[in-house]
């Protein structure tokens, strides 16, 4: 028995003492000796020697004048990653990747190939006519209602919207909750698909949207307004456009743009997809440079094939860049003032 | 597209030229070949309490798993007040810490947490680190001892200085270098807590309500060490929630080769030192063949359905009338038309992107996916959740049969059950008393094998089946119908197999106990996860043993030409086929439920 305890209790102590001590003591001497920066995340610094981020960690860029990353299913939350985990078969994998190519597909073939489809999208969004059908809305609604709910819990100013709506319509609400004995204390959420079944009919040809105003005062308010247009509607109802023009041909966009990587922080984007942006990336340089845009559009080009580098020297992939390094030095070179 | 089959061919031709010299090496420290410094001698002389038989092995083994099941559940406990701890992590709820402590144990790495938001490096380094270098040492161990038993040795070694030489002489030196080589990729080592960094777009993160930009908060740590016995070991349990995937765990594709490498290197070495051991080349080849073969076929179906298929939810779908029976018609047949879908103008040529990185190469993704449910490992590089549909059957496959290379010896364990179970067939078809290396099988070592092959199937269908029907599954699942019940399914496949990965889109973390709204059902997860994988640990180790003495205490029987061969290549085709065919009818079914009702239904619906 004594042999026992003691061999037990020696192999708890000299186990936890190699592996949790000795091993990653010495690799941590080591890191931090031979591969300082490395061993510390890979930090990129600006030309002052701020760090800015890490090379191997992705973050956001929202203006037109930067490459943007893949989407994130953690909004680039480098403190807690993640991925949507979405199958195929779950609709809101198809409902992401179409509101993203919404606002940015174009025709190709026939004469209008270059052209965005987004003005086609909105003037069929305000006919409100789908499958012989009057009120767009509304069918979308009763087709996801799980995308209508998204929608409400989406920002507080819905929630209060939908709410606001909700008590001015009490009978409109009660009738419908008769029907609903699951529901005893419904959420404005839960009356989503009620809420804009009613809108599509009382506004017919609109969407609510947040839109920025000014109020009496001339203070800038954002307030939820029926609108006709904007990156909401062309977003939200491109799949239904799609479903009543397939035959139309469009330009594929790379799936690296509208697919979301496994850690949420993929810092990379293929090469192809960094040429589908760089019209919109060259022509915001020539403007905030004034230079012309096509002397930019070769400069950046020839920039980003310097960038790309493919998985195991080439033998594993595609061309990739690096956003966050193709970013900085793009605002090193143009944009050296603001850097500092 | 040939060239996506290039990083699996370099992947396994590089693995198995290297499994050669390490499994030697396996055998001549696991028999004691070495000659260690005298100080070190004398220790290892202090430890050994003596020749064990199966049933001492075994309880040498199991008194040793509960102390350190005590002492991991302890340190987990204790998190709030231990140091190594700048992020401040507060304590686990205590079902989550019931639940990692049994997945830890048990070799599993079944994460009902995620690393980087819930544990302290004290916690990585004196849990998670710890576990990784013991757990796969316990696996080694009980094979070694299996082996003694098989080829007759009168004793089965002591398990505790077995447990010493797996520990220092096997993987503190593999995982050293391999850590070192990761490091040079770009894993992280540090103890500095989150980097806030600005982000080069001052802003782009959005804005403080008191107007000023967000600052991006990076997680870091001691990553490397985790990182490179976790793959050595067939731990796969990542610093990270999402793993390998995560950049700073795998930084580019040279340390995604590397790791996936590490993933199978040690189960395919444990194969040579069969050989090694038994003195028995032949007929460790033909298993290695068997072995082979099944593992290639996962990795081409893999690639075949995710890499050269793009993803089906967002194509064009024609449309489709299916003939449903419904006894309550009067043709006793309904008609059930899917409209047809247009496609979206996405350009999938790399296969299915979501859930993947792009780093690591286009087929990196499916062919990791194989490899880490071929073993036991259970890492990712790309979320199995995401997955074609019918390329998810290969990490699900892999784990029912649990027995392509295997956890760090565990795997080569469950192998044996197939071969008495293939012996036993074969005898009987040919009239004559099965025989295995010599001593005959008989009616109790049957008994003991079915047990150890039938505990699986159980542990994975009858809870998938009860959480299926319930709220408990019903309402943590991430995906709607087939999919979900495939995250059901996987999740016990990955508990039973002691894999560890998960189609994670499934709500089972609770996080820390003072978590307002954790998984809605995460505790009756914690707990039936946790008590599958105890089972599904341990019953196939000590049957096994079990079959080890008994077989060990028979006399020979005469080698004589009616001797049927083990080391042919017939006896390989009767291996295949009774994994393929055992396989096949205890987990058909589920799988006609789960990933082949998705690939043939509608796809996408709902939401």
């Amino acid at each position: 028995m004594f042999p026992h305890l003691r061999a037990n209790l020696f192999l708890v102590a000299a186990t936890l003492l190699i592996s949790a001590v000795v091993y990653p003591f010495a690799l941590w001497g080591v890191g931090q000796t031979i591969l300082p920066t490395k061993a510390n995340g890979s930090l990129v610094r600006d030309e002052a020697g701020q760090p800015i981020g890490s090379r191997l960690i992705a973050q956001p860029f929202t203006g037109d004048e930067y490459f943007q990353p893949r989407p994130s299913a953690v909004s680039y939350n480098a403190a807690a990653s993640g991925a949507s985990n979405w199958s195929a078969s779950n609709y809101l994998l198809r409902d992401r990747v179409a509101r993203i190519l919404g606002p940015i597909v174009k025709y190709r073939g026939g004469a209008r190939t270059g052209q965005l489809v987004a003005p086609d999208l909105e003037a069929w969004f305000r006919n409100d006519r789908y499958q012989g059908q009057k009120g767009i809305v509304a069918q979308w609604a009763l087709a996801h209602p799980t995308l209508a709910q998204n929608w409400v819990k989406a920002d507080q100013q819905n929630e209060q919207y939908v709410a606001a709506w909700r008590a001015q319509h009490p009978v409109d609400v009660a009738q419908w909750l008769r029907e609903k004995p699951d529901l005893p204390e419904p959420t404005s959420a839960d009356l989503a698909v009620l809420f804009f079944t009613h809108f599509s009919h009382t506004s017919p040809g609109t969407f609510p949207a947040l839109v920025t105003a000014r109020d009496m005062a001339g203070k800038e308010v954002k307030q939820i307004r029926p609108v006709q247009s904007g990156s909401e509607i062309q977003s939200t109802f491109f799949d239904m456009w799609r479903q009543e023009h397939p035959e139309v041909d469009l330009e594929p966009v790379p799936a690296d743009m509208v697919m979301a990587s496994g850690s949420g922080l993929d810092p990379h984007i293929t090469l192809q997809n960094a040429l589908y942006q760089l019209d919109r990336v060259a022509s915001k340089w020539s403007t905030l440079t004034n230079r012309g845009c096509t002397e930019i559009h070769h400069e950046i080009k020839e920039l980003l094939h310097q960038h790309a580098e493919a998985p195991l020297a080439g033998l594993a992939g595609v061309d990739l860049v690096n956003v966050l390094e193709i970013n900085l030095a793009l605002k090193n070179r143009y944009h050296p003032a603001q850097s500092r | 597209m040939w060239q996506i089959w290039i990083l699996p061919i370099l992947l396994m031709g590089t693995c198995v030229l290297l499994s050669i010299p390490v499994g030697l090496y396996l055998a001549w420290v696991m028999e004691g070949r070495y000659r260690a410094p005298r100080w070190v001698q004398r220790l290892e002389h202090w430890l050994n309490t003596g020749e064990q038989n199966w049933k001492q092995y075994s309880l040498a083994l199991l008194t040793f798993n509960v102390v350190i099941f005590l002492v991991g559940f302890a340190i987990l406990a204790l998190q709030p007040w231990l140091p190594l701890n700048p992020d401040g992590k507060k304590m686990l709820a205590p079902t989550t810490i019931f639940n990692t402590a049994c997945s830890f144990l048990t070799n599993t790495n079944l994460q009902h947490y995620a690393g980087e938001v819930h544990l302290s490096y004290f916690s990585q380094l004196f849990f998670i680190c710890w576990k990784q270098f013991v757990t796969p040492a316990i696996g080694l161990c009980a094979l070694v001892a299996i082996l003694r038993g098989l080829r007759g040795d009168p004793h089965m070694g002591n398990f505790y200085v077995d447990l010493w030489r797996g520990v220092v002489y096997v993987f503190l030196p593999l995982a050293f270098v391999v850590a070192i080589l990761l490091m040079v990729t770009g894993v992280p080592m540090t103890l500095e807590g989150n980097a806030t960094v600005p982000t080069l777009e001052p802003g782009a993160m959005g804005t403080t309500p008191e107007g000023s930009p967000v600052q991006q908060e990076i997680a870091r740590g001691p990553v490397a060490a985790i990182v490179a016995i976790k793959q050595l070991g067939t731990n796969g349990g990542g610093f990270f929630g999402t793993n390998s995937c995560h950049p700073y765990e795998n930084p580019n594709s040279w340390s995604s080769f590397l790791s996936c490498l590490c993933i199978i290197l040690i189960p395919m070495a444990s194969l040579v030192m069969f050989g090694k051991m038994l003195n028995n080349f032949k007929h460790a080849a033909v298993i290695f063949g068997v072995m082979f073969v099944l593992s290639a076929a996962t990795v081409i179906w893999a690639i075949y359905h995710d890499s050269l298929a793009p993803n089906p939810g967002l194509l064009a779908h024609a449309e489709r009338s299916y003939d449903i029976p419904d006894p309550t018609s009067a043709e006793q047949e309904r008609r059930l038309t899917l409209p047809a879908m247009a496609g979206l103008p996405v350009d999938q040529s790399l296969g299915n992107l979501e859930g993947k990185e792009l780093r690591f190469g286009t087929s990196a993704g499916p062919t990791w996916a194989a490899f880490t449910t071929n073993t036991s490992n259970g890492s990712v590089n790309a979320m199995h959740d995401s997955l074609n549909p019918l390329a998810g059957l290969t990490p699900l496959g892999g784990m029912w049969l649990n027995c392509i290379w295997g956890g760090v010896g565990v795997g080569l364990i469950n192998f044996l059950i197939y071969l008495v179970v293939g012996v036993f067939l074969a005898g009987l078809m040919v009239g004559r008393t099965p025989e295995y290396l010599g001593k005959k099988v008989e009616a109790r070592e049957m008994k003991l094998a079915m047990l150890a092959l039938l505990i699986h199937p159980l542990l994975i269908l009858g809870p998938a089946g009860v959480f299926a029907a319930s709220d408990w599954g019903l309402r943590s699942m991430n995906n709607p119908s087939a999919h979900g019940f495939s995250e059901v399914l996987y999740e016990f496949s990955s508990a039973s197999a002691n894999n560890g990965s998960g189609f994670e889109g499934l709500a089972d973390t609770y996080g820390f106990n003072a978590n307002e709204n954790p998984g809605p059902f995460a505790i009756q997860w914690d707990l039936a996860t946790g008590l599958v994988m105890l089972i599904g640990r341990f019953v196939p180790i000590i049957a096994p043993l079990a079959i080890a003495g008994s077989l060990a205490a028979k006399k020979p029987t005469p080698f004589t030409s009616g001797t049927m061969r083990t080391d042919t290549i017939t006896f390989g085709f009767v291996l295949l086929g009774t994994v393929l065919l055992v396989g096949a009818l205890l987990f058909l079914p589920a799988a006609v439920l789960g990933p082949l009702a998705e690939h043939f239904g509608p796809l996408p619906f709902g939401g």
